[in-house]
């Protein structure tokens, strides 16, 4: 009998160590504050902050083509939230919607459905959410969040001067996007 | 006829304690929808009298919409099929008659098919670490109230540390659906209070938890520029109500309702309150427990119901979950 417990509580011991050894265990256990962005050529096209932004063209969720320059050329700016209509997701847009849009009337918004695929699919997400007063990019092929190297809440800042990109990491609260397009010429 | 009736209170003490264990672990809304890691358990309780446990379950979860900040549900879109499912191991041992500790360690598998995207990932979530001291030394459960201190109850306070071993947003994954941890160390302080009047039993959890700060300069695989973090402090307090059937073979059936509230308080980045993103979930679950004569293995079901309404919640997931596990205890 004492065997057996003996063989039970090593066997659990084992398979708790195993499950902690593997490559599950991260940075997490000792978060850095470290800099780690990677130095950028600036001036030169690209979608890192401090590069040109190339064109795209695609169509939004009422199926209408949509191009970044033609945007740009009515607009102080752009800006591209990337989302997949989840609870954060859902955060950061109504807080966007709220307190960061009505300031700035001349920069267009468009949130970019990247997880719905179609048109079709991507309006009715759009409206399900209650985000049918903001407009959409259907990026149904993933090109844009590939292109950007997104992630779910990444917020883009696109200006109009010299077609910068002037911001491109998660929305986090809203201050630094806020601060940026403050600093839009 | 004394010593019949001793045994099977001892017998709910023990299988109560058991559930309770359960409750701690697997009955609360434990933060564990797939979109917002996994696997992170508020404790392990182990039975009065009993030197070690081994409990081993599976958890499976599936997702059914959002609340969203005003409290709004928000459906699923048509092709969306949002899973996650755990296996939890953990181990409880006593250190003193009134002292004992527990482990819990996670394994998280996502699986995600959205209209336009599918994910799968999997790796070890959040683990937790538990100290718990019992309030008390004899058996608390009493078949018939004759005095005044029959009903004094069992009364358990633990501390709980969460430790941030899953794969968490700020590690390399796409987005928040792939994740299994939240990335963040929390300290929990827990009260559990029991009381069984054969055959009934209920039970009160309260547990209050605070994040730890931490510096991110990694968000979904991309570095960033480096700021500080905190989530808000997290409230969850879970009520259950039970009722034990002796078997004939001196086995027992354990049939248990219960009802959890989980809020947390706003994050914070670089000590700036993030207005709306508190989070907020109401559940209700049901335990089934089978308990074998000797008390040493416990087998349990258990099913955790939030309400797609609205009210119920806010910025978090709606989620079913469906619990299978086993419990062993040592003498």
């Amino acid at each position: 009998m004492f065997s057996v417990r003996l063989i039970m509580r090593a066997v659990s011991l084992a398979a708790l160590l195993g499950l902690a050894g593997c490559d599950g265990i991260t940075d997490d256990l000792r978060p850095s504050g470290d800099d780690n962005r990677p130095v950028v050529e600036e001036g030169i096209l690209g979608t890192q902050v401090g590069q040109i932004s190339p064109d795209f063209s695609m169509l939004d969720s009422l199926g209408n083509t949509r191009g970044l320059y033609d945007e740009l050329s009515t607009s102080t700016g752009v800006v591209l939230y990337f989302t997949m209509w989840c609870p954060i997701c859902d955060t950061h847009m109504s807080h966007m919607r709220s307190e960061v849009m009505p300031n700035f009337p001349t920069v267009q918004f468009f949130l970019v459905d990247f997880v719905s695929g179609s048109v079709a699919a991507s309006r009715s997400a759009q409206l399900s959410s209650g985000y049918g007063g903001i407009e959409t990019l259907v990026d149904s092929d993933q090109a844009l969040y590939g292109s950007y190297d997104a992630s779910m809440g990444t917020t883009v800042v696109i200006d109009s001067a010299g077609n910068i990109v002037r911001m491109n990491e998660d929305y986090k609260d809203g201050v630094k996007l806020t601060e940026t397009l403050q600093a839009l010429p | 006829m004394k010593k019949m009736k001793a045994i099977p209170c001892t017998s709910v003490q023990v299988t109560s304690g058991l559930l309770l264990g359960a409750a701690f672990l697997f009955s609360s809304p434990v933060w564990s929808a797939s979109c917002c890691g996994g696997g992170s358990a508020t404790s392990l309780i182990l039975p009065k009298f009993s030197k070690s446990m081994v409990n081993i379950a599976f958890d499976i979860e599936s997702y059914d919409g959002y609340w969203d900040g005003d409290g709004i549900y928000r459906n699923d879109q048509p092709g969306d099929d949002l899973n996650q499912y755990r296996l939890n191991l953990g181990y409880a041992h006593r250190l003193s008659p009134r002292w004992q500790a527990a482990i819990v360690a996670p394994y998280v598998w996502n699986s995600n098919q959205y209209s336009g995207l599918s994910s799968n990932t999997n790796g070890l979530g959040d683990m937790t670490l538990g100290l718990t001291y019992e309030a008390f030394d004899g058996i608390k459960c009493v078949w018939k109230v004759r005095d005044w201190k029959d009903l004094i109850p069992a009364a358990y306070f633990g501390v709980a540390l969460t430790v941030p071993t899953g794969i968490s947003p700020y590690d390399d994954v796409a987005n928040n659906f792939d994740i299994t941890g939240r990335g963040f160390y929390r300290l929990d302080g827990n009260v559990l209070i029991d009381k069984t009047i054969y055959p009934w039993n209920a039970s009160l959890l309260f547990s209050y938890g605070k994040y730890l700060e931490r510096d991110v300069n990694t968000e979904y695989g991309k570095a960033v520029e480096p700021y500080k973090k905190e989530l808000g402090d997290r409230m969850l307090g879970t009520a259950t109500f039970g009722y034990t059937h002796f078997l004939d073979n001196m086995d027992t059936m354990t049939f248990s309702l219960s009802y959890s509230h989980l809020q947390e308080d706003e994050v914070s980045y670089d000590g700036r309150p993030y207005a709306g993103s508190e989070i907020e979930k109401n559940s209700v679950g049901a335990i089934l427990a089978y308990s074998t004569m000797n008390r040493d293995w416990v087998y349990k079901l258990n099913f955790s119901h939030a309400f797609p309404e609205d009210g119920q919640g806010q910025n978090f997931p709606v989620t079913d979950i469906v619990t299978v596990g086993v419990s062993h205890v040592f003498r």
